[in-house]
């Protein structure tokens, strides 16, 4: 019974898998191209997973296993919401609520060049993407996209930043929009940046507005779509 | 050392600037009034003499025990109290292991301030023998959680492990009287200490601009505040400390305004710890009773549903 399991992938889709589960077998499969995500890892034919979560597919042939926890773990290509610790002559010193303190080249921006580093105090926050996560190395993060230009990179003003967990942030991204966005956005005007080592930043017009937002993604981790909504317009009613 | 410095808690400009900014029109962060409390939860969970209190995010645990020891010279028919305060790692990425910071010893003089020189907790009471033996009462505190305004909720920890504690009765006996036989619980039912009345500890936050005054501040609004005061008062309107530790200064009429908003949060607050205690005895008490196997007990699975 437990061999059958392991041995067909579909079973395992979007279920619960934790470490040590045995999720495909490569020699088991038609098409042998496939890529893993986070949480993964190949071990000659099987793929065991390393995270607790729920293992996802998506086509072709990507899987990856969702969790969600308070700690951030530095990969490839994410967006991230950084502060600015220190700044030494060739990077800024920054944190990404990960284990290691990350480095920003302070050539790595649009149009950057040695005469217009610019100058960030300590707390700064940043929006910024990852270029290299290797496990043991501090990441390094860079201002630009891959293509070298700014779209929208950098440095935010104003506004406020709260910490969440992962996967709140993973769900606050997600298409379609997250209910809990999508019942604020009706009523409210507002600026959201979403980073996703588990830092949300929010800007409006008045601080009430930014408040009941923040609060309103806070809570909403645990609840359901109808429940998000309800909680939504229990908040609003109290502000007008 | 490279793991610290990634893991420490930071503020960024903006968040500085933004809970002023929203103090300005009287708004905090988690939607609080200036002058709201967090919800306060007391629990009893491990036993007599010992409670758990949550304000908002912060949790801190007091634990009370008693020792026989020789009173001091010069007040040989009084007992002792003493707290400790442990800050653990596990509360705040800022607190190390090992010997207590400047916030840990000033949060255990406030606490101990507050109990000792109002003499909330009858110290008379606990001679056994004048000059020989005293009970020695010892409270600790654990901070386990820290989302701001440690010393209340240390404080109510501290109230409430007081009231809820008991300590074994003893007699004299021997030959000639000198000597104290102390009863274990299943044989003499212990007693309760004697509080006379419970002082309150109220923080509040001052923002220099603008005079900007709150109460409970969270861990966020700590970073951000310039001058911080507690004032322990009782229900009764009595002031039993106060204690401003360095930050900007205040005008008098503050501290006034402060005052008559600590005496009304400290009654609210007093009555809910009564409240508490009292709900943890009727359901000691209860425990207690044997029922008849025959007779109908209490349906555990109907108070769960209620």
């Amino acid at each position: 019974m437990e061999n059958k399991k392991s041995s067909s992938p579909a079973s395992f889709i979007d279920s619960t898998v934790v470490p040590g589960d045995v999720v495909l077998d490569l020699s088991s499969m038609t098409n042998q191209t496939i890529k893993l995500g986070g949480g993964l890892r190949q071990d000659c034919d099987a793929i065991p997973a390393m995270k607790a979560g729920t293992l996802r597919f998506s086509k072709p042939n990507k899987y990856w296993v969702e969790s969600s926890q308070k700690r951030y773990v530095p990969c490839v290509e994410d967006t991230v919401l950084a502060i600015v610790v220190d700044s030494k002559a060739d990077n800024f010193l920054i944190d990404i609520k990960g284990p290691a303190l990350a480095f920003l080249p302070v050539l790595a921006f649009e149009g950057g060049t040695r005469r217009n580093i610019p100058k960030f105090e300590v707390g700064t926050l940043l929006y910024l993407r990852v270029v290299k996560a290797n496990f043991g190395m501090n990441p390094e993060l860079s201002c630009t996209d891959a293509n070298g230009k700014a779209a929208e990179f950098g440095p935010l003003k104003d506004g406020y930043m709260f910490e969440t967990s992962t996967g709140l942030s993973r769900k606050l991204l997600s298409s379609p929009t997250c209910p809990v966005l999508e019942a604020l956005g009706k009523k409210l005007s507002f600026e959201i940046a979403v980073g996703l080592n588990g830092r949300v930043w929010v800007n409006a017009a008045s601080p009430d507005t930014i408040v009941v937002v923040a609060n309103a993604i806070m809570n909403s981790e645990s609840l359901s779509t109808a429940q998000q909504i309800i909680m939504v317009e229990h908040l609003l009613k109290n502000i007008q | 050392m490279e793991g610290r410095i990634s893991n420490a808690w930071r503020l960024t400009v903006n968040d500085k600037n933004f809970i002023k900014t929203a103090l300005l029109s009287e708004i905090r962060i988690d939607g609080r009034k200036p002058f709201e409390y967090r919800k306060i939860s007391i629990k009893f969970d491990r036993g007599d003499g010992s409670s758990e209190v949550q304000i908002g995010q912060t949790r801190v645990m007091g634990i009370v025990t008693a020792q026989l020891i020789q009173p001091y010279k010069d007040r040989p028919k009084e007992g002792t109290l003493s707290i400790f305060t442990e800050f653990s790692p596990m509360a705040d990425p800022s607190f190390e292991p090992g010997r207590p910071g400047e916030l840990a010893v000033e949060l255990g003089r406030i606490i101990d301030r507050g109990l000792r020189e109002s003499r909330a907790v009858d110290t008379e009471s606990l001679c056994i023998l004048a000059g020989k033996y005293v009970w020695a009462i010892r409270i600790d505190l654990h901070i386990l959680d820290n989302g701001g305004n440690l010393v209340d909720a240390a404080n109510i920890a501290a109230l409430a492990a007081l009231l809820t504690y008991l300590r074994p009765e003893c007699s004299l006996g021997g030959e000639d009287g000198q000597e104290v036989i102390v009863h274990p619980p299943e044989i003499r039912e212990p007693l309760p200490l004697t509080v006379h009345h419970l002082p309150i500890a109220i923080t509040f936050g001052f923002f220099g601009n603008e005079g900007i005054l709150l109460i409970d501040p969270t861990h966020n609004e700590e970073a951000v505040m310039g001058g911080r005061m507690t004032m322990t008062v009782n229900a009764n309107g009595d002031i039993c400390a106060i204690q401003k530790g360095g930050g900007e200064g205040v005008p008098q009429r503050v501290i006034m305004k402060c005052l008559q908003l600590a005496t009304s949060k400290a009654a609210s607050i007093t009555k809910q710890i009564k409240d508490a205690v009292e709900a943890f005895n009727t359901e000691r008490a209860l425990r207690k009773i044997k029922r008849h196997p025959t007779s109908t007990g209490v349906d555990v699975r109907q108070k769960q549903n209620q």
